[in-house]
């Protein structure tokens, strides 16, 4: 019998997980998975409908992978939480248009994503730097946007790793340019971090100057996100030419994060951690990545494309197992993520000529 | 192929345009409506040849492509493109000196039209086939070569990558620009072209079904709708309309569902990239929970088909490869707010057992069953097939 053994317990076997040094274990994510599961199933009655249609109970399921997942998109309409709603502490929220419906990630605490969220950026974007670091951010920060995960994220990187000069460089959607290449002159190494529009803006006002920069060596880039109609859209490759073009800083010390507002961990590039290494994503030992052939749901073989189903245990409050619609494949230990079919209200009967401009 | 051989062929194109302006109108429509009829037959060369690679270029079914073609080409007789001339173009009319024609999709038809249109007024025709079928303009332009080898002369297909920005712009060089694509696309060929441009942006089709439709009937036809082309194309219904509140839509729903797991035997399904499924498995896995939150969703799923019966009319993303959601409205007044959003992205709305009191936006109506078979005298987006490419 599968039983719950309550939040509480869940959430300081979590925190004592974060706290230890980093160390891949598959019994241990296979039992807390279980009762993760179990609290869940429990706890949110919408999720426990869900598995009760397929026919899955805490105890019917054998491994972690036939946990259901909810697909992400459900985010934005469903409120989907494993506590009592009065004790709604924080809510997260996706980026996007007042027209159109945003996810929301309900939080009772915060103390399981903040502590998810460091080791992962301590291992893979400041692998190699002295504990307090000159970090700029290229985002507003938590003040401005308090329903922004990213932005929460990198407060809680800053205060925990950055130096006196580091900070947010974006205030009210404008690049604070003239603040920002102020901070950026520095002894050491920097961590430049943001969304990856927010580096085209950067790029963009860079030119317009016809202005390039050598950052120190030993400083890298983490950008994430896509381009979302806030600026012209560049292709990864063709970013991370610029980037080194602009700043100095070449493809080998530029991270792509892939995160989720509705996820309380993050996947990181490994080019800083494993230098050399094949390019590909990881994330927290309380993290899997499953990559699946959507018409059959089974497991797709390394290197095969499939849909990606991300399990993360810091989801104690809301559901660990989320389906996405990004397709990606499994590389070694970790993965790529390849996109995204174009949204198919966009397609109608004009597909080609929307192949035929766009950017690689 | 270069920027410099798209130059070259266009060069080549203009110059056999305007030795068919110098021909007689009537020899060219006569030639060209050759063509449709040799299309039209089953038995015809082209038609076995189509038959035979359109499945593998573009991942139809091979039933699919047959049934289509057929039910798509019967109007489009010899006589019918005459009367679109007549309508549309008439003595004296002609098209620019050249056309350039970027083809979208994998559907034959529009590919066909698109092809045959500007050179009835005489235009030199440069052309780029779209990435899922290279097969159906290769065929129009040995059609044309079989039956009039100036109208083949006057029309290149080119071949050049994505990427070229030198060949697109080579390309986009003439007199006239037929662009299909978003809206965002779209407008990104008109900054860069040079001529008249002649946008087809953003389509899309949606049924409607009345309160006392016989509902049987109305899903045998819808789901025939659906399936032809696999709703890859502008006029593939994404969602049905069901008048008379919920009840009757999840009736709706049930009985789609029914005939298109009926059809299915007949129509196979054709190939779904890996991210269309993904799509779907999201939106069907979103229809579970959103049914299991608060129920009222109710979602019908084959191995090649869904339906999700929806509590409401709020827009929801089409996934396509016979995805269909089914929404209730309780009345005209409430179709009409929920075809709203559409309005401008709308091409055709197929209706069973209502009268509809205006077109919503929509150049096409008509009904059920019938969907995937406009006539040649469709007024597409409003504009028509040769009017935009009328040189004034």
């Amino acid at each position: 019998m599968s039983g719950d053994i309550g939040r509480a317990a869940l959430d300081a076997q979590l925190l004592a997980w974060m706290a230890e040094p980093w160390q891949d274990d598959d019994s241990r994510f296979e039992s807390t998975a279980r009762a993760v599961f179990s609290h869940q199933f429990a706890h949110c009655t919408p999720y426990q409908r869900f598995c009760r249609g397929r026919g899955v109970t805490p105890d019917s399921i054998e491994n972690w992978d036939e946990i259901p997942a909810v697909p992400v998109g459900a985010f934005k309409e469903l409120t989907l939480h494993s506590f009592p709603s009065e004790s709604e502490h924080h809510v997260f929220r996706t980026s996007g248009t007042s027209s159109e419906a945003r996810g929301e990630l309900h939080l009772d605490t915060l103390a399981l994503y903040e502590a998810s969220l460091l080791p992962s950026f301590e291992r893979f974007v400041l692998a190699g730097l002295p504990g307090r670091a000159r970090l700029c951010v290229l985002a507003p920060s938590p003040a401005e946007v308090p329903d922004s995960s990213l932005s929460h994220m990198f407060g809680v990187v800053l205060a925990a790793h950055g130096d006196e000069a580091s900070g947010f460089f974006v205030k009210e959607g404008e690049l604070q340019l003239p603040a920002l290449l102020a901070a950026l002159e520095c002894a050491g190494p920097v961590a430049l971090c943001g969304t990856a529009f927010s580096f085209v803006h950067l790029l963009d006002s860079l030119a317009a100057r016809d202005q390039r920069l050598e950052l120190p060596t030993g400083s890298r880039v983490m950008e994430t996100g896509g381009f979302k109609g806030r600026s012209r859209e560049l292709a990864r490759d063709d970013l991370y030419g610029s980037l080194e073009a602009r700043l100095g800083v070449g493809a080998e010390s530029i991270v792509n994060q892939y995160g989720m507002t509705e996820l309380g961990s993050q996947f990181y590039d490994t080019t800083l951690h494993e230098p050399g290494a094949p390019r590909r994503k990881l994330g927290p030992p309380w993290t899997r990545v499953r990559i699946i052939d959507p018409q059959t749901g089974a497991s797709c073989a390394p290197g095969e494309t499939g849909a990606i189903v991300l399990h993360d245990l810091a989801n104690t409050g809301s559901v660990a197992a989320i389906q996405t619609a990004d397709l990606g494949r499994a590389i070694e230990d970790g993965f790529e993520v390849i996109g995204r079919e174009p949204g198919a209200e966009a397609r109608g009967c004009s597909i080609a000529l929307d192949e035929m401009l766009e950017r690689r | 192929m270069s920027a410099g051989a798209v130059r070259d062929a266009l060069a080549a194109v203009r110059a056999a345009g305007h030795r068919l302006r110098e021909r007689d109108p009537e020899e060219i429509l006569d030639a060209l409506g050759d063509v449709l009829e040799t299309w039209r037959d089953p038995d015809s060369a082209v038609r076995r040849a189509l038959a035979r690679e359109l499945p593998s270029a573009t991942g139809f079914s091979e039933a699919v492509v047959e049934r289509g073609l057929t039910l798509a080409l019967e109007p489009w007789t010899r006589d019918a493109f005459r009367e679109l001339w007549r309508q549309e173009a008439g003595p004296g009319a002609t098209g620019f000196g050249t056309t350039s024609v970027l083809l979208a999709g994998a559907i034959p038809m529009p590919t066909l039209l698109a092809l045959l249109a500007p050179l009835a007024l005489r235009s030199g025709v440069i052309a780029r086939a779209a990435s899922r079928d290279r097969v159906t303009a290769r065929h129009v332009a040995a059609s044309l070569r079989e039956r009039d080898a100036g109208l083949a002369d006057a029309l290149a297909l080119v071949e050049f990558e994505t990427h070229d920005r030198d060949a697109l712009d080579a390309f986009l060089g003439t007199k006239c620009v037929v662009a299909t694509g978003s809206d965002e696309t779209v407008a990104a060929v008109a900054h860069r072209a040079r001529g008249h441009v002649v946008s087809r942006g953003h389509r899309l089709s949606v049924a409607v079904l009345g309160e006392t439709a016989d509902l049987a009937a109305a899903a045998g036809s819808l789901a025939l709708d659906v399936a032809l082309w696999d709703q890859l194309g502008c006029l593939s219904p994404v969602a049905l309309y069901s008048l008379g509140g919920r009840n009757r839509a999840q009736q709706a729903a049930s009985a789609l569902a029914a005939a298109l797991a009926s059809i299915e035997k007949t129509l196979p399904r054709g190939v779904v990239p890996t991210g269309a499924a993904a799509t779907i498995a999201h939106e069907r896995s979103d229809a579970e929970l959103r049914s299991a939150s608060a129920g009222e969703v109710g979602l019908h799923a084959g191995d090649h088909w869904t339906v999700v019966a929806e509590r409401d009319d709020r827009p929801r993303s089409a996934p396509l490869h016979r995805f269909v959601r089914v929404h209730p409205v309780p009345d005209m007044p409430a179709l009409a707010g929920a075809l709203a959003p559409y309005s401008r992205h709308l091409a055709a709305i197929g209706c069973a057992g209502v009268e509809l009191p205006g077109d919503y936006g929509a150049s096409r109506v008509c009904a059920l069953g019938e969907m995937q078979a406009p006539p040649l005298s469709w007024r597409q987006d409003g504009i028509g097939v040769l009017a935009p490419l009328i040189c004034t």
